[in-house]
């Protein structure tokens, strides 16, 4: 089993807060793990050090065994990023977004090939060409999955990606996690959305404190039994 | 991947409406102040070449006179309007632009353009210089306040540095980006600038006009490729656009207003200059006592005159075969000119260390330098202006004595009715001035080029190092 995203004693800290608290985790190809936990938990510290975007206090982050503390640059060849709310250059078009964002990760596509990409992920053809300031956060962040999907990742990492998603979109986006999984794409998704995360992981986290409380196998559950157990402990 | 950055930043700044009409704006005033700037030269080089050919034909068309009558009708020299001058007005409209030359007497430079002009020119004028000095360095800062800061505020530093980039290749793609797009504002001014310059010789090439030209717009660059790295840097270092700005319209009041305003108050009260009449009253005194106080001329006279008739071994002065007022005129004309000139190198010495607190002070102040280097290459401070008044006693001194040796061999002693022909005075060479050439000038302001280099490399490599150095990215 070849393992491609792997924390190793992950811990940030923020003076005497505790932000994560070693977290051990390792994803193998192809593999969907869903992090869930409230507001502050530390889902999103533990994506920004995947990122390189943080420095661990202890511990390490590896991205294709690439440690992204010591490579921040070089992580992200292998990963591709959707945040909570993805936000683009306004004076841009939809299309001229996703040239910028897949030349940077170094991908040259032609017109018709980021028109696809963009349709792929929900945008409607005319708005394509429109300036990103008239767009909706459920556009934009098509535009933002759009251009994860056309920089070819080995990793997605994903911060509450459906967030802003009307249900079909959101149902839509689902799917495509299914395909790019089949296709061999690691995906860690912090969430909220107990169903969604059932729906498409193999593995959940929960996450209460900076700490890693449980693992759960998601398909021993049904998302009744998930909600409940996640309650419980947020209870305790 | 800098480049789709750049190219990102072109676009954006090209798509915002607020920096589309200011950079307008901007644009219509540079092209403004070169085309007023070239009116401005061309009326003023006429004016002073038709006032200096009238001088000069007043002088060869005067009447039969004595060498000493001709001496105190004395001549003028009109300071050339330097080409270059529509760039940079500098120090031009406060300085003289004609001496009158006549003998004993070394007169100021007068009739600058603010003694004939009203009260509104001494709030500055439109100039390529005062809009690049100025006003370019502040629609830099309005375009770059919040190049970082957006980013952050925005979340889109977030993305952009998802996707494999280095802060430090941002930090040079948004430089590189700005850069374009302020060169597409300047280049086309400075087209029509070297256009003119061109055209002034009808367009045969005249080395020194372009290199000044050149080093003149060369130095321009770096003084905004600072403004832009350090608003850049300004950006990086703030979290917020407003605090970023506030910091930035501070740099620029510090720098351009009111810093300058206080060093020229400094460098007076540091080197204090005597003021006109109390130096012409030292130089009239050091003539009458001599130099040291206890050489009274009656006595350098009597020494002078027992001299001369040793020489020619006769009794008395009517027998010498030269007229020795025209030899006395020539001695004392010598020893008032030399008083005079110690008197004015210390003067200038005097300017020249308030110049130097100014021209250090670039190492401090960027503004300072390119400042100094603009009125150099367009031939407006005070180093061209005192190599003018130079020549002009330097042309003075030669006429005077050239028409006291007229009376010393053409005129008989104590004849002072004798007439001489107008065309042996017509034959004099008539004052002729060429500033100084392109090398003095760089010469002169190599100290001010070394700082804005210093500047450069400083803010580039405090971006890098900044860059470098920042570890936690959100």
């Amino acid at each position: 089993m070849q393992i491609i995203l792997e924390a190793e004693g992950l811990s940030k800290t923020y003076g005497e807060k505790t932000a994560l608290n070693a977290l051990h985790l390792k994803l193998s190809k192809g593999e969907i793990f869903s992090l869930l936990g409230p507001n502050g938990a530390g889902k999103s510290t533990t994506i920004n050090l995947f990122l390189g975007f943080i420095q661990p206090s202890a511990g390490a982050a590896r991205i294709n065994g690439v440690d992204a503390s010591k490579d921040p640059v070089g992580v992200k060849q292998h990963l591709a990023y959707i945040p909570e709310q993805v936000m683009l250059y306004q004076n841009l078009s939809g299309r001229e977004n996703l040239s910028l964002l897949s030349a940077l990760a170094g991908f040259e596509y032609s017109q018709s090939a980021l028109d696809q990409f963009l349709v792929e992920a929900g945008l409607q053809a005319d708005a394509i060409n429109k300036r990103v300031g008239s767009y909706s956060k459920g556009m934009r962040q098509k535009v933002g999955i759009a251009a994860a999907v056309a920089k070819n990742a080995k990793v997605l990492l994903l911060d509450e990606p459906t967030s802003g998603l009307d249900p079909k979109a959101s149902n839509e986006f689902s799917e495509l996690l299914l395909r790019l999984s089949a296709a061999g794409t690691t995906i860690f998704m912090a969430t909220h959305d107990i169903f969604r995360a059932r729906e498409v992981s193999q593995r959940i986290g929960i996450m209460k404190a900076g700490s890693l409380i449980d693992e759960i196998n998601a398909a021993k559950l049904n998302a009744g039994e998930l909600e409940q157990l996640y309650l419980d402990y947020m209870k305790g | 991947m800098i480049r789709n950055i750049t190219q990102k930043e072109r676009i954006s700044a090209f798509r915002d409406k607020r920096f589309i009409i200011l950079g307008s704006i901007i644009l219509v005033l540079l092209l403004t102040a070169a085309a007023t700037g070239i009116i401005n030269y061309r009326v003023l080089a006429a004016e002073r070449k038709l006032a200096q050919s009238t001088a000069t034909e007043n002088f060869n068309n005067q009447p039969d006179r004595h060498p000493h009558r001709v001496a105190h009708y004395g001549s003028y020299a009109f300071r050339p309007k330097s080409v270059l001058s529509f760039l940079d007005f500098g120090l031009d409209s406060y300085t003289g632009t004609m001496v009158y030359l006549e003998a004993h007497q070394q007169n100021s430079a007068n009739f600058s353009q603010v003694q004939q002009s009203g009260a509104m020119i001494r709030f500055g004028e439109m100039t390529i210089a005062f809009v690049m000095q100025w006003l370019i360095p502040l629609l830099i800062i309005f375009l770059c306040f919040n190049t970082f800061t957006l980013e952050h505020e925005e979340g889109t530093l977030k993305v952009l540095l998802s996707q494999g980039v280095s802060l430090k290749a941002i930090a040079k793609a948004k430089l590189l980006g700005y850069i374009q797009v302020i060169s597409m504002i300047v280049l086309p001014a400075f087209f029509f600038v070297f256009l003119f310059v061109l055209s002034i010789n009808d367009f045969i090439l005249d080395s020194s006009l372009l290199l000044r030209t050149a080093v003149f717009m060369l130095t321009y660059l770096l003084y905004f490729f600072i403004f832009i790295a350090g608003s850049i840097l300004i950006s990086a270092l703030n979290k917020h656009s407003r605090t970023a700005l506030v910091t930035l319209l501070g740099i620029w009041i510090f720098s351009i207003v009111l810093m300058p305003k206080a060093l020229s108050n400094l460098g007076s009260s540091l080197h204090e200059e005597p003021s006109k009449a109390a130096m012409d009253a030292s130089v009239h005194e050091e003539s009458k006592n001599g130099i040291d106080g206890h050489d009274p001329m009656d006595k350098r006279l009597e020494q002078f005159k027992q001299g001369l008739l040793e020489k020619y071994q006769v009794d008395s002065l009517s027998q010498l075969p030269v007229n020795v007022d025209g030899l006395i005129m020539a001695l004392g004309e010598e020893s008032s000119s030399k008083i005079y000139q110690e008197h004015f190198d210390e003067l200038v010495a005097i300017y020249d260390d308030q110049n130097r607190l100014s021209i250090w002070a670039g190492f401090i102040n960027p503004y300072l330098a390119i400042r100094n280097i603009s009125m150099s290459m367009a031939g407006t401070d005070f180093f061209h202006y005192v190599d003018f008044l130079n020549a002009a006693e330097k042309y003075r001194y030669a006429l005077t004595q050239h028409l006291n040796n007229l009376q010393a061999t053409k005129v008989a002693h104590k004849d002072k009715t004798s007439r001489l022909k107008a065309d042996i005075y017509a034959s004099y060479p008539p004052f002729y001035y060429e500033g100084p050439a392109f090398t003095k000038a760089l010469a002169n302001v190599s100290l001010s080029i070394i700082a804005l280099a210093f500047w450069t490399a400083l803010v580039y490599g405090l971006i890098i190092i900044t860059m470098n150095k920042k570890k936690n990215l959100i």
